[in-house]
């Protein structure tokens, strides 16, 4: 498993001289950790080893409003931390309400020790947390409560926002006891540590499809965005950016049109000492379409760089290499001998996957508002990753991360490209040089050119099979640019079981699957090229995304390979031996619940119709939620892959809003099939070529099939949805095509005609 | 300078003849709920109603709009109760919800004209419009109850009307 990171950033260190504290502040009751000020002055002596959480403070009126640390992009993880809160405060829902944290290293999380949100870890993460801080405060409420009546606090008992004396039929609303002024309470760490939480027989609120509360917002226009932040003052920057997608420099720029262009002020050309762009220009002028005019006026003169010859196909024929050297890369997975027992093996299969670059395209394309107030730098923009991107502005900035102030919005979509910080830049560079708010908005064009897009990958897979047909060696080797080590913190990488250094695990998630296979090697290793020429990105599911499409690939072929049903060869594989005990047992449950929801294996179907199974432990081997898929496919003569249904089961141990799942999970799946069949960019000349929706292609209405969801919530803790069923939906349609018409396409997105190429093979 | 009429209000702006609609509503008129996806018709975020019709507002300059009557999200219905945004709640479709304003326009257009529609319309008249959430089904599914919930209201119109 990764190893994940505390302390990010100095300053988390200070959370631990920080006690939780509840008390009364002029504006309500506080629940949080004491930083300054009033806070400070009701804080308990220091206690050690505390681990930080989020705010919540309950207003005189009895409103309730949790501050979310996580980044909501649509997953609605503000109003999941509510409902976690809310549950152990005994609040009614109507009284809840959400805002979005600043950067402030309060807010970060409690397990990672900063604030960054993927990974599909924030529910896992932060339920424990979250918990305890709801029961901090309703314990706060009932002893104040308690000595308001002047009855025992064991006897109060705690609902809908209510504190009531069912013997002296007494009560008081959480208003009530705000406004008397006596709950204050401060909890050390142990105290936290030691509250007794609810059972799960005991909750009324996880478990619960309650409204999620930012929809509202998002139905009447409301609900503000990074794009939607106008600062008194504020003039607009359109972006030029180079035809090559890294290591381009700007030789000269000629402003004398742009000068013509009504409102231009200046074109600024980015000085990006933080690396993260190279060639960019912005154009700065009173309105956004004033800026892209003056953008589209400008005569830009680029040195291309080392990369602005490579393609695609030159990306693929290095990975090519790189693989067929014996000594690259560093494993990830050593267990047993494979290339023993290929030697002895009756049967030995091997093959090729890849997959080919593929760009995040959230609706709201990147942005960022930039403003020097003082000695601070304000940004606003919907982020994923505050503490890094917070320090990549002050990077451009030149100036101390401390001094750089983060207010987060709801984000257009975040799917992992949020993660990146590359819109900080031009709107600090810009804003540093008209001495104005700058709002900096990319273009599609521009988005979709400088993604930082999931990775192309090539793998390799070798698998022996004995002459009982048991599956004795597998080794797997993966080839990609390294996404996570690009960011530069080494905490976020993963030692290498060969101690040839640290690799990024994040490149072969995945591959340590669950199945008992006695040889097992897996190999990962970096292309430097493809790392150079097109800085990689966390895309929603990030690497289970192209490891169990070739994993699950390949174990279907095996099961060809010995003339088993390749569902039931899973089921045989997950026996739940050794170190996948537990783990295997889940997943092959799950397995088994999508088979019957699907009805795999009970109907006959028609000519050119099939269905495949793929079952997955993504995100990470610690975090898995153990998730299932059967595809049921037509495939036309011509090679068309129709998707007629998909049928996805989760475990995800405890479920706190379930319709809220299941929206992630449809979303999730719907995404896996998107870049199963439908999302493809390429490389030429050192740039992306695909610039808008004509040309990169997203999945629409007209080609949703039907989804089923089953959702498995059987009491072990709660795990992540936003990507776990991205992954196992591409090997189920491939698997399916296969079933279908007997085509095995290994290589990502599955078009028509390599689907028909492999029919005639 | 131009006027535009805007969710029932005649509003003066200052902007070329030739600027996309788009931008003077969301900078000028500081109307944001109408969104920027594409700058090029292909994702329908910045749909807006021109004199009804459903039109992609980063494709339609000022001089176009101007003499007609254009209407955003902020001004489907006064307190956000258009049924279509009622049946968005009720459904739970917005997921990060950045294309929901363009989504419940180019929905509106269709149910203003065919309250029944079928499954098929429906595809066909939404199909230009992502969203990268992959919402659809929900999508489908809270316009069918939004047209089934004007089929009532103005059943129900229609009988207090000949009673």
């Amino acid at each position: 498993m990764n190893k994940h990171v505390k302390n990010l950033a100095p300053e988390t260190t200070d959370l631990s001289r920080r006690s939780f504290l509840v008390g009364t502040a002029a504006t309500g009751l506080v629940l949080g950790y004491a930083g300054s000020g009033i806070d400070q002055a009701l804080a308990a002596p220091a206690p050690a080893n505390f681990e930080p959480s989020v705010w919540y403070a309950i207003a005189p009126d009895g409103l309730v409003t949790v501050t979310c640390g996580k980044a909501d992009m649509g997953q609605h993880v503000a109003s999941t931390m509510a409902q976690i809160v809310a549950e152990e405060l005994g609040a009614n829902w109507k009284d809840m309400r959400v805002q979005l944290a600043s950067n402030d290293p309060k807010f970060n999380d409690p397990v990672l020790g900063a604030q960054i949100t993927g990974g599909s870890w924030s529910t896992m993460m932060n339920f424990d947390a979250m918990s305890r801080a709801g029961a901090a405060g309703r314990i706060a409420l009932t002893e104040a409560a308690a000595a308001s009546m002047g009855v025992p606090a064991g006897e109060l008992v705690v609902r809908d926002s209510k504190i009531s004396h069912p013997k002296s039929k007494k009560s008081m609303s959480f208003a009530e006891v705000v406004k008397s002024g006596k709950a204050t309470k401060t909890f050390t760490a142990d105290d936290l540590k030691a509250i007794k939480l609810k059972s799960p027989d005991q909750y009324t609120m996880i478990g619960v499809s309650v409204p999620q509360l930012d929809i509202p917002l998002k139905v009447n226009g409301t609900a503000k965005y990074g794009i939607d932040v106008m600062l008194p003052g504020m003039v607009y920057g359109a972006l030029v950016t180079p035809p090559v997608r890294y290591g381009a420099t700007v030789k000269s720029v000629d402003d004398s049109a742009a000068k013509k262009v009504p409102g231009f002020i200046k074109a600024v050309t980015l000085d990006d000492k933080t690396t993260t762009t190279t060639g960019w220009v912005v154009a700065v002028a009173n309105t956004y379409a004033n800026a892209k005019k003056a953008a589209a006026a400008l005569k830009i003169d680029y040195d291309g760089g080392p990369n602005a010859k490579l393609s695609s196909e030159s990306l693929l024929t290095e990975a090519k290499r790189l693989q067929g050297l014996s000594d690259s890369g560093q494993f990830f997975v050593k267990d047993g001998d494979p290339n023993a027992a290929f030697g002895t093996a009756a049967k030995v299969l091997e093959a090729e996957y890849t997959t080919n670059i593929n760009i995040h395209a959230p609706m709201e394309p990147m942005n960022a508002t930039a403003e020097f107030k003082g000695d601070i730098l304000h940004i606003y923009s919907g982020n994923q990753f505050a503490t890094r991107s917070g320090a990549i502005a002050a990077g451009a900035a030149g100036i101390d991360p401390k001094f750089v102030v983060m207010h987060q919005m709801w984000l257009g979509g975040g799917f992992g490209r949020r993660l990146d910080a590359d819109m900080m830049v031009p709107a600090v560079q810009a804003a540093k040089a008209v001495g104005k708010p700058v709002k900096v908005i990319y273009t599609r064009e521009n988005d979709m050119t400088m993604d930082f897009s999931r990775p192309l990958t090539y793998q390799k897979v070798k698998a022996g099979v004995d002459g009982d047909g048991k599956l004795v060696a597998l080794s797997h080797d993966v080839v990609s640019a390294w996404p996570t080590q690009r960011w530069g913190i080494p905490d976020f990488l993963s030692p290498s079981v060969d101690k040839k250094g640290p690799l990024d695990a994040f490149t072969v998630n995945g591959s340590d699957f669950f199945y008992t296979v006695p040889n097992h090697y897996v190999r990962a290793i970096k292309n430097e090229m493809a790392h150079n020429a097109t800085p990689s990105g966390q895309l929603r599911s990030v690497a289970p995304g192209w490891t169990f499409w070739a994993v699950e690939s390949m174990v279907d072929e095996i099961a060809h390979a010995t003339g088993k049903d390749p569902a039931l060869l899973r089921v045989e594989l997950l026996d739940g031996k050794g170190k996948n005990d537990g783990g295997a047992q889940r997943l092959r449950n799950t397995l088994l619940a999508a088979m019957g929801l699907a009805g795999y294996g009970t109907k006959k179907l028609p000519k050119g119709e099939g269905m495949g199974v793929a079952c997955v432990s993504s995100q990470e081997r610690a975090t898995a939620s153990w998730t299932a898929c059967v595809a049921h496919v037509a495939v036309a003569p011509s090679g068309e892959v129709t998707v007629k249904k998909l049928t996805v089961a989760t475990d995800v141990g405890t479920q706190v809003n379930p319709d809220g799942i299941r929206a992630q999970v449809e979303g999730a799946a719907l995404w896996g099939m998107s870049l199963a069949l439908f999302e493809k960019a390429t490389l030429k000349d050192g740039g992306i070529e695909q610039t808008n929706f004509d040309s990169y292609t997203p999945l629409r209405m007209s080609q949703l099939p039907e989804v089923a969801v089953n959702v498995i919530a059987n009491g072990e803790k709660a795990t992540g949805v936003g990507e776990p069923a991205v992954t196992v939906v591409a090997p189920a349609i491939g698997n399916a095509v296969f079933n279908a018409v007997g085509a095995r396409v290994r290589g990502l997105p599955i078009t028509a005609e390599a689907v028909k190429a492999a029919m005639k093979a | 300078m131009p006027n535009l009429n805007i969710n029932g209000r005649n509003m003066s702006v200052e902007a070329a003849s030739d600027t996309p609609l788009l931008w003077v509503i969301r900078e000028q008129l500081q109307m944001t709920g109408t969104k920027f996806g594409c700058g090029a018709g292909l994702c329908g975020a910045c749909t807006v109603h021109l004199n009804g019709e459903a039109v992609r507002s980063c494709q339609t300059s000022l001089a176009d709009a101007v003499g007609k009557k254009i209407t955003t999200i902020e001004g489907l219905s006064a307190k956000g109760e258009h049924p279509l945004q009622k049946a968005w709640v009720a459904e739970q479709v917005p997921q990060c919800g950045y294309c929901q304003s363009g989504q419940i326009m180019q929905a509106a257009a269709l149910l203003s004209k065919n309250t029944n529609p079928t499954k098929e319309e429906v595809v066909a008249h939404m199909d230009g419009n992502l969203c990268r959430c992959m919402t659809y089904s929900r999508i489908q599914k809270a316009i069918m109850r939004a047209a089934s919930d004007m089929r009532t209201a103005s059943a129900t119109g229609s009988e207090r009307r000949a009673t």
